[in-house]
């Protein structure tokens, strides 16, 4: 028998908690054989919940946490108030090693926190980053896979030149293993391609990069080569990361307004978009979210996948698949080994 | 045996080996004592993972021979468990009678003693054209079940069944028959509702109207082969409990007084041997009966501290890859407290089934399952 993955669930997180999460869990337990799903969240409402759905009993088992963080609660002070919240408490689970991995479309900053808090960092890894995905133009890995990951976005808000290379290091590694993409094009985001530009942080980051031989790294990157697919891995520090990922959503959901009043306005637009309604159909299917699962929380020595608020079953159904496949191809693991590699690489060059 | 004795006994053998003549269910010798329990089975998702959703799979399962086929983990140590103190086993099962000597060959090499194995006779089904009763479940079921008690009345009954079918609806009728819940008027309308030719329902309310009555059956189990959600059986009532799987029917058992501890133990022993379980999921397994209110707190303690004095007893000894069993209650009394004090699980229904109306919901979601290619 194969080992078996402990998957802890925050059950109670996201928009269409706990409804959807568990029937994801539910479901992704009729699927991973060789894993176990912990919903972590009020007993009572998922002991009434999980018998209404198909699930392998003796694979899904609860832990009751008898509060739980608001999608809208700022993190610091929900997670003071409440000690006792499912996300806190499905952390805590993975910190005493009774669970490998932490599933929650829960608030975002209350479950970085959670496990900031409590979880240790990769040896050779300072700072954690949250990594998100975004559609592009090209494809990539065995999976045909059109998200490329853009860390960090949030996890911290500054990041030196031996973070950003920590987080290349990172992305590269979750790129490997969950799209199934060889040698991930690693690039850094910059205000120019050329390897002198940018801060002072991007740029010695860059020299750094360059000398690897782990990375598939391509140099810098600028803001709009991003939708264009030109690396599978695009790292920046948490500040910046953040704003790009808020404009790119912006944009996405400016040009979705635009086409609605489109659709209103004239007959002839309305043709167009209903002449188009196939080839965009399609579109939202290459860059449906929900089958992509989550973004990680990258860099502690458990992997946190952080599925979208807005999940429902299938999402969150991913979202563990995806957390599974971290613990089989020992993400973790990974990364702490390309870290030691890099670190005894800087040693030697020190000596020399 | 005489010649003329040898040539008349030849026809009925010979039909026998064809599967076209079934062995009678003899009924008790003369002064002989009744069973105390009867436990009966049925085979394919019940006791053998058998896949016949689609026509390969129903060739595959039918050129297995007795070594290829496999039993669902702890099955067979639930049954040598159940088949002690001189209880009765009778396995009635939908498998044609042509597999007679397979299945029988499956159950010695496991070991599995038995005092009734009936067969579906499909073959005489087809040469007299009653193509309805290929896949008719309660009018062949049900008079099978009858006529096994009018031979050998037990005391009390447990039953064993899966979700595949409709033996969650046919062992409860069976149940309300034997009870005297089920009037021969309402099950006249059953039969009707189950299209079973008229000379069959006969025969079938015949054996109703024959059977010894009593309270006998008080348990069934449903093994969830398809993992349907247990909630859609909570309108049968508390005695059907739906399993996941052997340790969750061992563990009602025990808490039924049926089993004891040692017995559990050998169940969940097996579990572990077949290398699709793991300790973990045993533990998990009990949290999810105690939470479907199928098994109380109270049970699960009393069978770690009685489990831990049957290993302290050498029902554990030999086995190194185990850990200690203090440990091993542990994890299972801590599944326990992982459930905090507040949960209050959802009472199965008390109110009387209406027979008709599930055979007809039976009957379309079968439909539905057919069109939707899932067989």
């Amino acid at each position: 028998m194969r080992a078996m993955h402990r998957i802890v669930v925050d059950a109670m997180g996201g928009d269409h908690a706990p409804d959807e999460v568990v029937r994801g869990a539910a479901e992704a337990s009729l699927v991973l054989t060789n894993a176990e799903i912990i919903l972590v969240g009020d007993a009572a409402v998922l002991g009434r919940l999980l018998p209404r759905m198909r699930h392998d009993g003796a694979r899904v088992r609860v832990h009751h946490a008898p509060t739980f963080v608001e999608m809208d609660e700022k993190p610091a002070e929900a997670l003071a108030a409440k000690p006792e919240a499912s996300i806190a408490v499905a952390a805590d689970l993975v910190a005493r090693g009774e669970g490998d991995a932490l599933v929650s479309a829960g608030n975002t900053g209350a479950s970085v926190l959670a496990c900031a808090r409590r979880w240790t960092l990769l040896q050779g890894v300072r700072r954690a980053a949250l990594a998100a995905v975004y559609p592009t133009e090209l494809r990539r890995g065995e999976k045909d896979d059109p998200f490329s990951l853009i860390l960090d976005v949030g996890a911290t808000i500054d990041a030196t030149a031996e973070d950003l290379v920590g987080f290349a290091v990172m992305g590269s590694a979750y790129a490997k293993l969950v799209s199934q993409n060889r040698r991930p094009r690693v690039a850094l985001l910059s205000n120019g391609t050329e390897a002198g530009k940018g801060p002072a942080s991007v740029i010695e980051a860059n020299a750094r990069l360059v000398e690897t031989t782990e990375l598939n790294f391509i140099g810098n990157i600028e803001g709009l080569d991003i939708p264009r697919g030109v690396a599978d891995v695009v790292v920046t520090s948490g500040f910046v990361g953040n704003v790009v990922l808020k404009m790119l959503e912006g944009v996405s959901e400016t040009v979705v307004r635009l086409a609605r009043y489109a659709h209103k306005e004239r007959l002839a637009w309305r043709l167009g978009l209903v002449a188009l309604s196939s080839a965009i159909d399609q579109l939202k299917e290459v860059t449906d979210w929900q089958q992509y699962g989550g973004a990680p929380l990258l860099g502690f020595t458990h992997p946190f996948i952080k599925a979208h608020g807005r999940s429902n079953a299938r999402a969150v159904q991913n979202a563990v698949k995806v957390a599974h496949k971290a613990l089989a191809g020992n993400l973790c693991g990974n990364i702490a080994r390309t870290m030691a590699e890099l670190d005894e690489r800087a040693q030697r060059r020190l000596e020399a | 045996m005489g010649l003329l004795g040898k040539l008349t006994a030849l026809p009925v053998r010979v039909g026998e080996k064809i599967g076209l003549l079934e062995p009678e269910v003899l009924p008790l010798p003369p002064g002989a004592r009744p069973p105390r329990h009867t436990f009966r089975w049925d085979l394919d998702k019940t006791y053998l993972r058998t896949e016949f959703d689609s026509l390969a799979d129903l060739a595959k399962s039918a050129i297995e021979t007795a070594a290829d086929k496999q039993a669902y983990p702890g099955a067979t140590a639930l049954l040598r468990a159940l088949r002690q103190d001189e209880h009765r086993i009778c396995i009635v099962s939908g498998s044609p009678t042509q597999m007679r000597q397979v299945l029988a060959a499956k159950l010695a090499l496991d070991g599995v003693e038995y005092d009734e194995f009936v067969l579906k006779n499909n073959l005489k089904n087809i040469l007299k054209g009653r193509f309805r009763s290929l896949r008719a479940q309660i009018p062949y079921k049900l008079p099978a079940m009858l006529r096994s008690r009018i031979a050998a009345a037990a005391q009390h009954e447990t039953l064993f069944g899966d979700d595949a079918e409709a033996d969650a609806i046919i062992y409860c009728l069976y149940a309300d028959l034997v009870a005297g819940n089920v009037s021969l008027g309402d099950l006249e309308r059953v039969l009707t509702a189950s299209r079973a030719y008229d000379d069959d329902a006969e025969r079938c309310l015949a054996l109703a109207r024959e059977v010894p009555r009593g309270e006998a059956v008080r348990r069934m189990f449903i093994h969830l082969d398809r993992r349907s959600p247990p909630m859609g059986f909570r309108r049968f009532g508390p005695r059907l409990v739906p399993v996941y799987n052997y340790f969750q029917a061992a563990l009602v058992l025990y808490e039924d007084h049926v089993l004891t501890a040692r017995q559990v133990i050998f169940v969940a022993l097996e579990m572990l041997d077949s290398k699709q379980y793991e300790l973990g999921h045993l533990a998990t397994s009990v949290q999810d009966v105690i939470r479907r209110g199928r098994i109380t707190r109270e049970t699960a303690l009393q069978l770690a501290a009685e489990a831990n004095e049957a290993a302290k007893s050498g029902a554990l000894s030999g086995r190194r890859d185990l850990p200690p069993f203090e440990q091993i209650a542990e994890a299972f009394r801590e599944r326990v407290r992982e459930l905090g004090t507040g949960h209050v699980p959802d009472e199965p229904s008390l109110e009387p089934l209406d027979y008709v109306r599930l055979v007809d919901e039976e009957h379309e979601h079968r439909h539905r399952r057919r069109r939707q290619g899932m067989g």
